[in-house]
C-alpha cells in the first residue's frame, strides 16, 4: 500500500487582523481630511482669538478675500507690501476693485441681495489695520455695496 | 481498507491586489492630510464705514470709543476706552474686557434691549498690527464663559473712518 506523503503547507499569515487595522486607518484619514477648506490660504498668518468661532450655520452666500504677504520659503516677506490672494493671481488693493466689482455683478444677477453676502477677510496678523480699513472701505463703494463682514481669526487655545 | 473521504479544500483568495490598493489608499490619504487649525469669525454685526441713517436712528447712545495707537514698528502703544488709557499689552485687552462688561452692565439697568443696540467704534492707526484690531474686537464682543461657552457682551462693532498714514 502506498502512503500519500503529508504535503507541507506553506506557512500562511492570518491577514486579518492587519487589514482591519489597516481599513480603521483608512477610514480616519478619510474622516478627518477636510477637502473644503481650498480657499483658506496658506501664506496669510491669521491672528488669534480665544473668542473666534466658526460660524454656528454654514453660510451659503460668503466669499473669501485672503490679504497676505508673500513669502519666501523659509517664511520671510518677499515685500513690503500685501497682496490680496485669489486663486494662484495676487493683486494690489488697487487691482482689487474689478474683481469686486465683478463679484457684486455676479450676486446681482443671480438675484442674491447683497445683504445676504458675506465677504470674509481673511488678512494676515501683521498687515496694517489701516489697510484693512481700506479693504472693506472698498468693499463699500458705490458699485460694489458689499454690507456684511467676517473678519477671520485662528481659534486659540484657552489658557 | 477504508477510503477517506475528500473533504472540500477551502477557497483560497489572494488577498495580495487587494492590501496592495488599500495600502496605496492609506497613502494618499495620509498625504493629502492638512492640519489645520481650527478658524472661526465673532459673530457680530459690523455697520461699518460712512455713518448712514439707520445706524444713528438705531443707537441711540453714543458708540464705545475704543482708540488704539500704534508706534513706528505697528505695535500697539496705547489702548484707550472712551477716552481712559488701559496700557498696552495683553493685560490691557484684559482691562478692556472688563470696562466694556462694567460699562454693559450699567446699559442693563436702563433696558435690556441697550445692550443690543449699543456699538463699539474701534479706531486703529493706519500702522498698527491687524492682530491687535482683532484682540480688542474680541474684547469688546465678549468673554468666554466657565465651560467654554463664550459670554456675549457687544454684537456691533464698527470702525472708525480711517486714519491717514503718518
Amino acid at each position: 500500500m502506498k502512503f500519500k506523503p503529508a504535503d507541507v503547507s506553506a506557512a500562511e499569515l492570518d491577514m486579518t487582523p492587519m487589514i482591519d487595522i489597516v481599513f480603521q486607518l483608512i477610514t480616519f484619514f478619510m474622516v478627518i481630511n477636510k477637502f473644503d477648506q481650498d480657499e483658506a490660504d496658506e501664506r496669510v498668518g491669521l491672528p488669534r482669538d480665544t473668542l473666534a468661532r466658526p460660524p454656528a450655520v454654514q453660510r451659503k452666500n460668503a466669499f473669501v478675500l485672503n490679504f497676505g504677504f508673500t513669502k519666501n520659503q523659509k517664511g520671510e516677506r518677499l515685500s513690503e507690501d500685501p497682496f490680496l490672494f485669489i486663486g494662484d493671481e495676487q493683486l494690489t488693493l488697487e487691482q482689487l476693485r474689478p474683481r469686486l466689482r465683478q463679484e457684486s455683478q455676479f450676486y446681482r444677477t443671480i438675484g442674491t441681495s447683497l445683504e445676504d453676502v458675506t465677504v470674509e477677510i481673511r488678512a494676515d496678523a501683521s498687515v496694517k489695520a489701516g489697510l484693512v480699513q481700506e479693504l472693506i472701505q472698498m468693499c463699500q463703494e458705490t458699485g460694489i455695496e458689499f454690507q456684511r463682514f467676517a473678519l477671520k481669526a485662528t481659534q486659540a487655545a484657552v489658557q | 481498507m477504508k477510503l477517506k473521504s475528500r473533504t472540500p479544500s477551502k477557497i483560497m483568495l489572494d488577498m495580495t491586489p487587494m492590501i496592495d490598493v488599500v495600502f496605496q489608499l492609506m497613502i494618499f490619504f495620509m498625504c493629502t492630510l492638512k492640519v489645520l487649525e481650527p478658524e472661526g469669525d465673532f459673530d457680530i454685526s459690523m455697520p461699518l464705514g460712512a455713518p448712514s441713517a439707520s445706524t444713528v436712528n438705531d443707537a441711540e447712545l453714543p458708540p464705545f470709543k475704543v482708540r488704539m495707537q500704534a508706534d513706528a514698528s505697528g505695535a500697539l502703544q496705547t489702548l484707550s476706552f472712551n477716552g481712559q488709557s488701559l496700557g498696552a499689552g495683553d493685560q490691557a485687552f484684559a482691562r478692556l474686557n472688563s470696562e466694556v462688561f462694567r460699562a454693559i452692565t450699567a446699559l442693563q439697568a436702563i433696558g435690556k434691549e441697550q445692550q443690543e443696540k449699543q456699538e463699539v467704534e474701534i479706531d486703529p492707526d493706519y500702522n498698527l498690527d491687524y492682530r491687535h484690531v482683532i484682540n480688542a474686537i474680541g474684547a469688546c464682543s465678549g468673554r468666554l464663559g466657565p465651560n467654554g461657552v463664550p459670554v456675549r457682551y457687544i454684537s456691533r462693532i464698527k470702525f472708525a473712518p480711517r486714519r491717514e498714514p503718518r
